[in-house]
């Protein structure tokens, strides 16, 4: 089963390096984004610090919001996804192969973004890089995770990448308030980080341990 | 080895398949044939597990199909309108990515020898996205030769393909059917289809009846 999730997560990756769609729509999405910050503030040092947890986890949500429309692309020509469902293996290894392509797109993208970003805005906390990594990538498990659910829900629909944002934005809401809270922690000498990060950890469980059960259930006819 | 008993499935209020009933055994093929929006591929949805049946029970190889689907998916095959491939992969990029997702450990040149056996090979690591309708058709019936199910079921199997793929598919389905394989196949095509042993059936108004063969009189 987990060769089938396997081969899911690397047809879709593989695919999109080969294709360059999705991995260069999320970086172009996500450079632009901060280009225009940085030129809208022009923050000093200090600013800088305070405004980098937020700019990052939004950036984060946008990039992953592009990546999430085209995650079933793949699956709209010659009636792939009824392939995918007609496999013999359990809908939520389906899922978690769809899942896992996505997480890995958008985990390479802010591994990019991330030194751009403290670059762009001449932030110094070089020696935190780890730690805010880690943090980006704990709540981009569960953003990706409900993320291709609703993806799978609104893929039928003709205006999918509203409907998609409509969903996932109020849903992820407080995930990404933990992040936001949590990488400031990590950047701030007394900021408070575990119990943001404990947040971020039962977010994830719950999104990871409801979505491949729900998207059994959404894709029965 | 495949049992309907009292099939029924309806779109919304309107009723598509009324109480069908149905044996298949093994060696056996089964064509049905009916007008456009009969049902044929509605029953064929049915059965690959593709539309879950709310009415009626569907057993393959004695596997309760309601209920253990996954079990179910990995004795049979659907080929049907659409081939279910991947433009951006080659023939045998889509053919391990089937592989892997039915549970089959195979080779690369056991992946090859089935895209040769379809006629292929030359085009073999090509992206798919190039392909024409008909070797695309051809490549979805290659996944036969890996998968060796024991039901194939069949939507149309003879659109797209010339003179020379029809007949390499009703040799396959020759060999498939003697090694004990049973198909289910929805056809317009008799002509097409006379070259193989089969069953005719007739579906209409949502209920199913077994036509005779040219040649035969009508069964009681």
């Amino acid at each position: 089963m987990l060769k089938a999730a396997y081969r899911i997560a690397w047809k879709d990756v593989a695919g999109d390096l080969r294709r360059r769609a999705t991995l260069s729509s999320m970086l172009f999405f996500a450079i632009s984004v901060l280009v225009v910050f940085q030129a809208a503030f022009e923050p000093d040092r200090k600013e800088a610090v305070r405004l980098l947890p937020g700019l990052l986890w939004a950036t984060t949500l946008f990039t992953t919001l592009v990546g999430l429309g085209r995650v079933f692309q793949a699956e709209e020509e010659d009636g792939a996804f009824e392939g995918l469902l007609l496999a013999s293996v359990p809908r939520g290894v389906i899922f978690f192969g769809k899942w896992l392509g996505n997480l890995l797109l958008t985990l390479l993208v802010e591994l990019l973004i991330l030194p751009l970003t403290m670059v762009l805005f001449n932030v110094d906390a070089w020696t935190q890089v780890p730690a805010i990594l880690g943090i980006l990538g704990l709540g981009t498990l569960g953003l990706t995770g409900l993320g291709t659910l609703l993806a799978a829900m609104t893929r039928g629909a003709r205006s999918r990448e509203t409907l998609l944002a409509l969903l996932l934005l109020p849903l992820t809401a407080p995930l990404l308030i933990s992040g936001v809270q949590a990488v400031a922690g990590v950047l701030q000498p007394d900021g408070v980080v575990a119990p943001w990060l404990k947040l971020l950890i039962i977010f994830d469980l719950v999104y990871l341990a409801m979505t491949p059960w729900a998207f059994g259930w959404l894709v029965e006819e | 080895m495949v049992r309907l008993e009292g099939l029924q499935h309806r779109f919304g209020q309107q009723k598509i398949l009324q109480g069908i009933n149905l044996e298949v055994h093994r060696g056996e093929c089964v064509v049905l044939y009916g007008a456009n929006g009969s049902g044929k591929s509605t029953l064929l949805a049915l059965l690959s597990t593709r539309l879950t049946i709310r009415v009626g029970h569907y057993f393959l190889d004695d596997i309760d199909v309601n209920r253990y689907g996954d079990m179910a998916r990995d004795r049979l095959l659907f080929v049907g309108h659409h081939t279910h491939l991947y433009g951006h992969l080659t023939p045998v990029e889509n053919l391990l990515f089937f592989a892997d997702l039915r549970g089959l450990d195979l080779s690369e040149s056991r992946l090859r020898q089935a895209i040769d056996a379809v006629g292929l090979s030359r085009s073999a690591d090509k992206p798919v996205q190039w392909f024409s309708a008909g070797m695309r058709k051809r490549l979805a019936l290659a996944r036969m030769l890996l998968a060796e199910p024991l039901l194939l079921l069949l939507d149309e199997p003879y659109s797209a393909l010339d003179a020379q793929g029809v007949g390499w598919l009703n040799a396959m389905l020759n060999r498939y059917l003697e090694s004990g394989g049973a198909v289910i196949m929805a056809s317009h095509d008799p002509e097409r289809v006379a070259a193989l042993p089969h069953r005719p059936h007739h579906l209409a108004r949502g209920q199913l009846s077994s036509m005779a063969l040219p040649g035969e009189s009508e069964p009681c």
